[in-house]
């Protein structure tokens, strides 16, 4: 019975409950909409960062060292041995070496320092961690090959076809150039990147660097979610490895902010919500002064007159956090079929579509919000009205 | 004395009203017999509603001793009354006040459902009182569809379906036509007579003073007269 009276006390003044809901209802859609930008955002940062550096890097012993100067100095000797010792493990979906390095590229009128990746091509074009803009992609057989960033072709004023000069230092210490063919032109996205970057292959970073050694392998693996357990598996005394997690400086800098801004969000909208159904059973409240006197006059207990204005609470919250869930998946889904376009961010240089994850565990969390807070926002008017003086509520007018 | 239900002895309780302290029952002794059919009566102010109150355990005296069916009520805090209200009770208000989300039905049972009674027996409680009360084929309406004397009736049928001492009625016919308070008076005197339910209630209504069978006045908090049906 205390339910139904809960129940039926919802709709009783319908405008006023109605405001109620929707206050919730407009609570839950915005934690499922941002909730689900902010997944999204990560899931594409973290993939997009996998997709460059691999779940784990597989160093030399050493090279952490930071007195260690010299490029590849601690370098893979035999990086087919330990590519064949690590695809072993059925969690490694694939490898792909790599050498980092830098030096100055010059067209004989100009000198800018570029930032090389050098590569397996087949393997990098797997990986998609750059998209072609001009020209054609690197071939393994195709050693004096290079592609180069949006903005350093520009700046070197140069085209497919063209020839430059990288120059460097050797492992050895000494300087080296080779010339090489631009072979198209690429962009990562950043702005900062595109213009210094080269890609180029193994072989010729090697030729460039005078030696047979790479730098590190990439390890992709089937499930992100096993990184830390193939990273214990790897590990000996001949690799440093590294997950991709503590080479994601960028994406850690991101989650903080945004899990900031979503946690500040948050707060407001449950305070917008516990303001508004407090508000609602506290005139809820008012309006049946005489209701409770008589309810406790007939013998009710203040503890279920509690439980009562506590269910209307509770039921409040069920009804909006179910109609919350409802509309923000709605709204989502509608919203990721209507391919939206947001703008570069800053420092990048394409935009990208508007998409909101739907998680089950997030629409739990919501719905766990809304219930909460909800309910937790009825407790106090709900104990005031179980300490009425029955007299001065039967009284009242 | 010793079969009165109730019996208060030197009562009193004040309010305060702005600056102003009313001393609303005044040293008030009192005893009513079971079985007894009392008015109070007095002018608008004279105390009757805090007496009603004190003696329906929905208030405390400031001073003074309530005993309720052999049990000294006075120190007792009106919270831990509540299953005293609960099961020796009945009330009926001026203004009705049915809970306006349940049906007549629901209204009438609400009481019963607070006892932990088995939902046969309530069934037929409910059942009973609405046909006694002459409202059964209204049952299934909510307070805002019955007129002021089909919701008084439903408020009778409440009281009375947990089978109470004593009903307390603070001015039952005050909001009532005359043709409709009479009908509910004869329906208030046919109950305790049938079932030998105490009742006490305040009025002003002269036709209800005349069928009580006791009448006690009430001046300025003070029993000022006590007259039996018999006496007079």
């Amino acid at each position: 019975m205390l339910t139904r009276i809960a129940f039926r006390n919802i709709f009783r003044n319908r405008r006023r409950s109605a405001i109620t809901l929707a206050v919730i209802v407009f609570g839950a859609v915005g934690l499922i909409l941002f909730g689900g930008y902010k997944a999204t955002t990560f899931n594409g940062l973290r993939e997009s960062t996998i997709r460059r550096s691999g779940h784990l890097q597989l160093f030399g012993a050493g090279h952490s060292d930071i007195a260690s100067q010299k490029p590849l100095e601690h370098g893979i000797e035999s990086v087919e041995t330990l590519r064949r010792e690590v695809e072993r493990d059925p969690r490694v979906r694939t490898t792909a070496a790599q050498i980092t390095l830098m030096g100055l590229v010059s067209n004989g009128d100009k000198s800018e320092t570029f930032l090389a990746t050098a590569v397996e091509p087949e393997k990098d074009r797997a990986m998609q961690a750059t998209r072609l803009e001009s020209g054609s992609d690197l071939q393994s057989s195709d050693q004096d090959a290079v592609l180069l960033g949006r903005g350093l072709a520009a700046s070197m004023n140069v085209k497919p076809g063209d020839y430059l000069t990288l120059m460097t230092t050797t492992s050895a210490g000494s300087l080296n150039a080779i010339d090489v063919r631009i072979a198209g032109t690429f962009a990562t996205g950043v702005r900062e990147l595109d213009d210094r970057a080269v890609r180029m292959t193994l072989p010729a970073a090697q030729e460039l660097l005078q030696s047979t050694k790479v730098e590190k392998l990439l390890v992709f693996l089937h499930e992100t979610s096993r990184t830390e357990e193939v990273r214990s598996a790897l590990a000996g005394p001949n690799v440093e490895i590294r997950s991709w997690s503590e080479l994601a400086s960028f994406y850690h800098q991101v989650v903080l902010l945004y899990n900031g801004i979503f946690g500040f969000l948050g707060l407001l909208v449950c305070g917008v919500v516990v303001f508004s159904v407090a508000n609602t059973i506290m005139m809820s409240i008012l309006e049946r002064t005489r209701e409770v006197g008589t309810l406790v006059a007939i013998g009710t207990s203040r503890m279920r007159v509690w439980r009562m204005f506590f269910l209307e609470g509770l039921l409040t919250g069920v009804i909006g956090g179910v109609l919350g869930v409802v509309a923000g998946a709605l709204i989502a889904l509608l919203i990721n079929r209507s391919n939206v376009m947001l703008p570069p961010p800053p420092g990048f240089t394409v935009g990208y579509p508007l998409h909101i994850l739907l998680e089950s565990r997030a629409l739990v969390l919501v719905f766990a919000i809304s219930l909460t807070t909800a309910t937790a926002s009825a407790i106090l008017p709900a104990l005031r009205a179980s300490r009425m003086r029955i007299v001065d509520a039967l009284g009242h007018i | 004395m010793h079969d009165a239900l109730v019996h208060l002895e030197a009562v009193a309780k004040s309010y305060r009203l702005g600056r102003v302290l009313v001393r609303a029952v005044d040293g008030v002794t009192l005893a009513i017999p079971r079985g007894e059919f009392m008015a109070l009566a007095g002018p608008s102010g004279s105390g009757k509603t805090t007496l009603l109150n004190l003696i329906g355990n929905i208030d405390k005296p400031d001073s003074g001793r309530l005993v309720f069916d052999a049990v000294d009520v006075t120190k007792v805090p009106l919270h831990k009354l509540a299953p005293l209200r609960r099961e020796s009770l009945g009330f009926v208000f001026q203004t009705f006040n049915l809970i306006p989300v349940l049906t007549a039905w629901e209204n009438v049972e609400y009481p019963l459902l607070l006892r932990g009674m088995p939902k046969r027996e309530r069934h037929e409680r409910v059942a009973l009182w609405l046909e006694q009360t002459g409202i059964a084929a209204q049952k299934k309406q909510r307070p805002d569809q019955l007129s002021g004397g089909q919701r008084q009736r439903v408020a009778i049928a409440r009281a009375m379906a947990g089978d109470p001492k004593l009903v307390i009625a603070d001015e039952p016919t005050a909001n009532l036509d005359s043709e409709t308070a009479g009908r509910v008076l004869d329906l208030l005197a046919e109950i305790n007579q049938n079932t030998g339910t105490t009742f006490v209630f305040s009025t002003h209504d002269l036709a209800l003073i005349g069928r009580a069978r006791t009448v006690v006045r009430i001046r300025d908090g003070r029993i000022d007269d006590v007259r039996s049906a018999a006496a007079a």
